[in-house]
C-alpha cells in the first residue's frame, strides 16, 4: 500500500507539472484581449482577459468606480482565498471584491478618486499568503 | 486547501503497566484520537481559527492566532473520555517554504506541540502540502514524546474534489489518508471526506466503525 500511494503522489506531481509547463487551465494563453486595452484601460503583467460576461456581472450593481482586475498565484481553494477579501474590504476605497478561483483573478472596485498602488496590493496578497503577479485597470 | 493540515493531537495519558496490552490499547488511543485532516496551520496575517472535534474517545476546542501567514500560535482544550483526563496543548506552526503558481500551491512547515499536563509531553515534525483546485497531496512526521512513550507518526493524503466549485459555493473533498506510527508499524488507511463554503468548514470520516468529525470557522 505504501508503495501505492508514492506511486500515486509522483503521478500527480508529474502530471500537474506537466499542465503547468503546458499553461493548464488557460493560463499562458495570453489572450490578445488584454493587449486591447481601451483608453480607460490600462495594462501592467496581466497575462489573460477578464471574460466580459463575468466583468459584467461584477459590475451590475457599480458604477463610477475603477475596477483592479489582479493575477494571483497561489489562489487554490476557496478556504484559503477568504482572507484576501476580508482584508481588502478593511479599506474603506474598496466597494466590492470578487475572486475567480477559475481564473486566478480578483477583482477589487475601487472609488474613482483611489490612487491603486500595485504595490499595496501586493502586499494585501501576501499577507494572505499568496501572490500577485498583474493587473489592469477598467473604469466604469 | 485544500488545504489541508494534520496537525497532531497530542495523546496526554497516563497508562498503568498493562504488560503486552500496553502498548496495544495505547496504539489504539493514537489511531482513536488522531486528527482528520485540519485546515492550514497558518492562515492570513491576523486571522484567527476555531475547531472543534469530536470522536468515540474525545473531544477538544481549539483556537489558533496568525500574527503573519508565516507562523501560527494556539491552544487546544482536550476532553479525554477514555481517561477522563482534561488538559491542555499549547501548539506552533511555522510556515518554513511556500511556493504559489496560477494552479497549485506547494507548503513546507514545521510543527511543535507541548503540553500543559506533563512538561515531557511535547511533539515538533514537519508537514508538507501541495494541492491544485482537482488534487491534493499531503505528508507529515511527527515526533512525539510523552512520558509513557516515544515515537514517530508517518502520514499521507491525497484527495480529489469531484467538482470544481466557484467562490461561495460548497467545496467537496474525497479525502483518503494514511498513518502509521513506530508503535505498531502497520499503516492504517481510511476514507473522510471535507466540505467547506466560506468560512465553515467539516470533516466526516468514519474508523473502526466510529464517526470522527470536525468543525472549523475561520474569522
Amino acid at each position: 500500500m505504501y508503495k501505492i500511494l508514492v506511486m500515486f503522489m509522483v503521478f500527480t506531481v508529474s502530471s500537474v507539472s506537466a499542465m503547468e509547463k503546458s499553461g493548464g487551465h488557460g493560463h499562458g494563453s495570453h489572450n490578445d484581449e488584454s493587449h486591447q486595452h481601451s483608453a480607460d484601460e490600462s495594462v501592467n503583467g496581466s497575462d489573460t482577459a477578464f471574460p466580459e460576461k463575468m466583468f459584467s456581472e461584477f459590475t451590475s450593481d457599480l458604477a463610477n468606480v475603477q475596477i483592479v482586475i489582479v493575477d494571483v498565484n497561489g489562489m487554490v481553494c476557496d478556504f484559503c482565498a477568504r482572507g484576501i477579501e476580508k482584508v481588502l474590504y478593511t479599506d474603506d476605497a474598496v466597494k466590492k471584491v470578487g475572486v475567480s478561483l477559475e481564473l486566478g483573478k480578483v477583482l477589487i472596485a475601487y472609488a474613482p478618486s483611489t490612487k491603486v498602488d500595485f504595490e499595496e496590493i501586493k502586499n494585501i496578497f501576501l499577507s494572505n499568503g499568496q501572490n500577485a503577479t498583474g493587473y489592469i485597470i477598467k473604469k466604469i | 486547501m485544500s488545504d489541508l493540515y494534520v496537525e497532531s493531537i497530542r495523546l496526554n495519558v497516563n497508562i498503568p503497566y498493562m504488560g503486552i496490552y500496553k502498548n496495544l490499547i495505547f496504539a489504539t488511543m493514537l489511531f482513536m484520537l488522531s486528527d482528520l485532516a485540519q485546515s492550514r496551520p497558518v492562515s492570513w496575517a491576523g486571522g484567527s481559527t476555531i475547531m472543534y472535534r469530536t470522536n468515540s474517545m474525545m473531544s477538544s476546542y481549539t483556537f489558533h492566532y496568525s500574527p503573519t501567514y508565516k507562523y501560527s500560535i494556539g491552544a487546544e482544550y482536550v476532553n479525554d473520555r477514555y481517561f477522563n483526563n482534561h488538559f491542555i496543548n499549547l501548539r506552533s506552526t511555522y510556515l518554513l517554504d511556500r511556493h504559489n503558481t496560477k494552479i497549485s500551491q506547494r507548503n513546507i512547515y514545521l510543527t511543535g506541540g507541548i503540553s500543559t499536563k506533563t512538561n515531557q509531553d511535547f511533539s515538533y515534525g514537519i508537514h508538507g502540502d501541495w494541492e491544485t483546485r482537482r488534487l491534493f497531496s499531503s505528508f507529515s512526521l511527527i515526533n512525539k514524546h510523552t512520558k509513557e512513550k516515544d515515537y514517530t507518526e508517518n502520514e499521507f493524503q491525497l484527495g480529489v474534489a469531484p467538482y470544481l466549485g466557484k467562490y461561495d459555493d460548497i467545496h467537496t473533498w474525497v479525502m483518503l489518508k494514511a498513518k502509521k506510527n513506530t508503535i505498531n508499524n502497520n499503516w492504517e488507511i481510511y476514507p473522510f471526506i471535507k466540505l467547506f463554503q466560506g468560512d465553515f468548514l467539516i470533516e466526516v470520516g468514519s474508523k473502526n466503525s466510529h464517526w470522527d468529525v470536525h468543525f472549523i470557522i475561520r474569522y
